[in-house]
């Protein structure tokens, strides 16, 4: 671990080593003294043993008992796949909490495909149940109470969800035109290092969503994107990408991953199939330093024990069946579509909210990120008077490191909604804050 | 009788702080919005752009169900975290009508769907215990609980079982140990304010609690102001004539938080399990849940949803009969050879529920140090006591076999390879 005595203004810019991290450092007490769960590594043990020895051990549920004989599903392209026999086992039956194997090594593979270069050699993958709870439990691995986290202002609401029991301090940088102000969050680590205080705590994490930001939108670039890993490992941060919308960029080539910069083995990083395949399976999945998966692992095999079996089999058998060509052209086409969406949704800005509101255009994912002009605090504007209006949009408060602050931000989404109606929303909202406009200057 | 409990003493303090997610606020509000309402506060994808167009599922019974247009879009999309609403209500009525609740009892309790029922009980077990707090819990204990419990840094007060489960007597003794009942009851810290234990078929002794013993182990959780935490994935796995009475069924205080599991009787890997409680506790395992799963698949949800619904109760309970037949099929193969091979050297009660011989051996002093050194050299695993018990120092005589899975020959084979590994050491 990095040691740093009194930091000053003169010290020299760090090149970025090739020295593997300690990640126990990164963990808590009770991350420590977690163990293995003796039955499910018993159930690794059986995958692995003689066929001479047997095994009557173990509590699984007999096959006989299970009432489904076949699972089967169609896609909109007309590809079908079947489920029986032995397939259906694995597909409805117990799985090691790592994951289907054929489902984690198909993982390996997409993460070669699309970050290389990895090194599998200190670093490994873990389907999860749903991307957040992977982040959950490096949250959970990780603070303690009172614990700082660099972010980047505005932060996703699901990660403020998790830090927030812990009362967290939250070390914001912000997203300006240009990007993420990586000067911001130097200068405040720096002050945070130089700092004699007891009450300042030195953060472990740094916590990025680096496609399409939720809720702002912002796409973090290449080159940015090193100046920040640089400034992790300055500060000996462990990087949580949070990478959700990492297919829904609306650039022509797919973004850097933090990951595939990563020299020093400080990259846990998070992605799903949510957005592309359906949220309501489950399928997310983590990659990083194998302690730092063992740990998520060990609190998985006591709590979800695993990700879905169905829903490992079933991602399997797409990725299998597109291949990586098709599965780019695939993601390419769901792009296409929230980047339409998002040209109507910025025409329409452009049509009722210019001069009443601010807003970057969107450069990925499903959220505009509009600033109020005129009025200091939407809260009020959006939970009252915009549902008198009939229109629901979610106050930027949820997702700042302060909520409690006056906060002149709304997210809006155009995912779903019809485009007439989002029109008719517009409508509403240009009325809305007129109106909230005159009421703020008459105070 | 019953009296109203405090729930702010079962919370701890990183669970008080959890909050509700405005996001999660603003969708149950829309429920209820004025038509023509426009919702722009959404955070999710649109259900157009994935991939499928329809699951089938068939059963052995020779129903079919599908999932197609707006069931399967559905199936593929974010739920509210407490569960598919169609597969709550169905778990609500399903739950009053199996333990008899009655027609108040949803209004002070609730139900949430969990990636299986240990996921609840985790959750359950991290929103209450804090550093140092000490645990009631059955011993011998399943490992996947005291793996929960230890890193947390809590003391696991074990209350020892005998064939009919944790002995009142041995609960009551460990509880006067904090003081008086009026004491006990008013303190949240250094005192003991959960009782975990198996209802049914508990792991690994096989023991269910009779109704009279769980009215006395209840009486006592109301004096010492305590919560049961109701492990019961087994609940419908037993060999009697008709179900076990719950502790959730006498629950006159709303103490008690009940967890369920579909494992065992539909599907393992769905991940669908379900926890019954007090609204305010459930509301916490809800927030949890809400931060890290978010709700468990709901895929899965739907396919045990329309399962249900194609079946109707009289199906289902059929279901529940053929496994108890089954197994108890399995059992008695598995009681066969135990007294083929292991009468003399080891001893055992018959199991009247769940999937496991919980198996004696008086003349090993201690069976993990056995199977560690002999098993794979006698070709045999079984799991060691030792891995049930709470505390790292003590040793135990007993194993721990599993009837469900392996054939007729590899558990005669087995018992017969284990009863040469015992003749081994005690020669």
């Amino acid at each position: 671990m990095r040691k740093f005595g009194l930091l000053s203004k003169a010290l020299p810019k760090l090149q970025t080593k090739n020295v593997p991290v300690e990640h126990t450092s990164f963990m808590n007490e009770l991350a420590l003294e977690r163990k293995p769960s003796i039955l499910r590594e018993l159930m690794k043990n059986h995958a692995t043993a003689s066929k001479n020895v047997v095994f009557i051990g173990e509590g699984l549920p007999h096959p006989e008992t299970i009432p489904f004989s076949e699972v089967s599903f169609t896609l909109k392209d007309g590809t079908k796949k079947v489920f029986t026999g032995s397939e259906l086992v694995t597909a409805i039956n117990y799985l090691p909490t790592q994951g289907n194997p054929k489902f984690v090594q198909k993982l390996r593979e997409l993460m070669d495909r699309f970050h290389a270069p990895l090194r599998w050699e200190d670093r490994d993958v873990i389907a999860t149940a749903g991307s957040q709870d992977g982040l959950s439990k490096v949250i959970e691995m990780s603070l303690q109470k009172g614990d700082a986290i660099v972010v980047a202002d505005p932060v996703y609401s699901g990660l403020v969800s998790n830090v927030r029991p812990y009362k967290a301090q939250l070390i914001s940088a912000q997203y300006r035109k240009n990007g993420l102000d990586t000067v911001e969050m130097k200068d405040k680590l720096t002050a945070i290092w130089s700092s004699r205080s007891k009450d300042v705590k030195i953060p472990k994490i740094l916590y990025i969503n680096p496609v399409a930001n939720n809720p702002s939108g912002h796409v973090i670039s290449d080159e940015q994107k090193r100046e920040i890993y640089e400034i992790a490992c300055e500060f000996n941060l462990l990087v949580l990408e949070d990478d959700p919308y990492y297919f829904l960029g609306f650039q022509d080539e797919l973004p850097k991953s933090f990951l595939s910069m990563d020299t020093e083995n400080r990259v846990v990083r998070f992605d799903s199939f949510s957005k592309i395949f359906g949220g309501g399976l489950r399928a997310g999945w983590m990659t990083g330093p194998k302690e730092i998966v063992r740990i998520v692992e060990m609190h998985m095999q006591v709590s979800v024990l695993h990700a879905s079996s169905l829903t490992q089999a079933i991602v399997l058998q797409i990725l299998e069946g597109q291949g990586w060509e098709g599965f780019l052209d695939y993601t390419k086409s769901v792009k296409e579509f929230y980047r339409k969406r998002r040209d109507q949704m910025v025409a329409l800005a452009d049509k009722y909210l210019t001069g009443l509101a601010e807003w970057d255009v969107p450069e990925g994912g499903m959220f505009l990120w509009v600033k109020v002009k005129g009025v200091s605090d939407v809260l009020a504007m959006v939970m009252e008077r915009g549902l008198k209006k009939d229109v629901m949009l979610i106050p930027g408060h949820a997702f700042m490191s302060d909520p409690t602050k006056p906060c002149p931000y709304i997210r809006l989404s155009y995912s779903l909604v019809p485009m007439e109606d989002v029109e008719k929303a517009m409508q509403r909202l240009a009325e809305l804050i007129k109106e909230e406009q005159a009421i703020e200057s008459q105070k | 009788m019953s009296q109203s409990v405090d729930y702010d003493r079962f919370i701890n303090d990183l669970s008080a702080r959890r909050k509700v997610s405005p996001i999660r606020e603003l969708t149950k509000l829309f429920t209820t919005a004025p038509p023509g309402t426009i919702f722009l506060a959404g955070g999710i994808p649109n259900g157009s752009t994935f991939p499928f167009s329809r699951m089938t599922v068939e059963l052995k019974d020779g129903a079919t169900f599908k999932l197609e247009g707006k069931k399967i879009e559905n199936a593929l999309q974010y739920q509210p975290t407490p569960g598919y609403p169609p597969l709550v209500e169905q778990l609500q009525k399903f739950q009053t009508q199996v333990h008899g609740l009655d027609s108040t009892f949803w209004q002070k309790n609730s139900l949430l769907v969990s990636t299986g029922s240990q996921d609840a009980l985790c959750k359950a077990l991290e929103m209450s215990l804090s550093e140092g707090d000490p645990i009631l819990v059955q011993e011998p204990i399943y490992p996947g609980t005291s793996a929960i419990i230890r890193p947390l840094n809590a003391n696991m007060v074990p209350i020892g079982q005998d064939e009919h489960g944790i002995v009142p007597s041995a609960l009551r003794s460990a509880l006067s140990n904090y003081g008086s009942p009026e004491k006990v009851s008013s303190m949240k810290k250094d005192v003991p304010k959960l009782l975990y234990l198996n209802s049914t078929g508990a792991n690994p002794t096989g023991a269910t609690i009779p109704a009279e013993r769980k009215k006395e182990i209840y009486d006592i959780a109301c004096e010492f102001n305590l919560v049961i935490l109701e492990d019961d994935p087994y609940y419908f796995l037993h060999f009697e004539e008709i179900d076990p009475v719950s502790f959730l069924s006498m629950d006159r205080d709303s103490r008690v938080l009940r967890f369920d599991s579909f494992s065992k009787i539909l599907s393992s890997g769905l991940r669908v399990g379900f926890v019954t409680g007090p609204k305010e506790l459930v509301s916490r395992i809800e927030l949890h849940t809400q931060a890290s799963t978010m709700h468990t698949s709901a895929l899965s949800q739907a396919i045990v949803s329309s399962l249900l619904d194609e079946w109707g109760s009289e199906k289902l309970l059929q279901h529940f009969k053929m496994i108890q037949q089954f197994y108890k099929g399995k059992r008695d193969c598995m009681l066969a050879s135990a007294n083929k091979h292991l009468k003399g050297l080891a001893e055992w009660s018959v199991p009247r529920a769940g999937m496991f011989l919980w198996i004696k051996v008086p003349g090993i002093a201690d069976t993990k140090k056995l199977i560690t050194e002999g098993g794979i050299e006698h070709g045999v695993i079984l799991v060691p006591g030792k891995d049930f018990l709470a505390y790292d120092d003590a040793q135990s005589q007993y194993f721990r076999a599993s009837y469900t899975v392996a054939s007729p020959e590899d558990i005669d084979k087995g018992f017969a390879r284990l009863a040469n590994l015992i003749k081994a050491e005690i020669a």
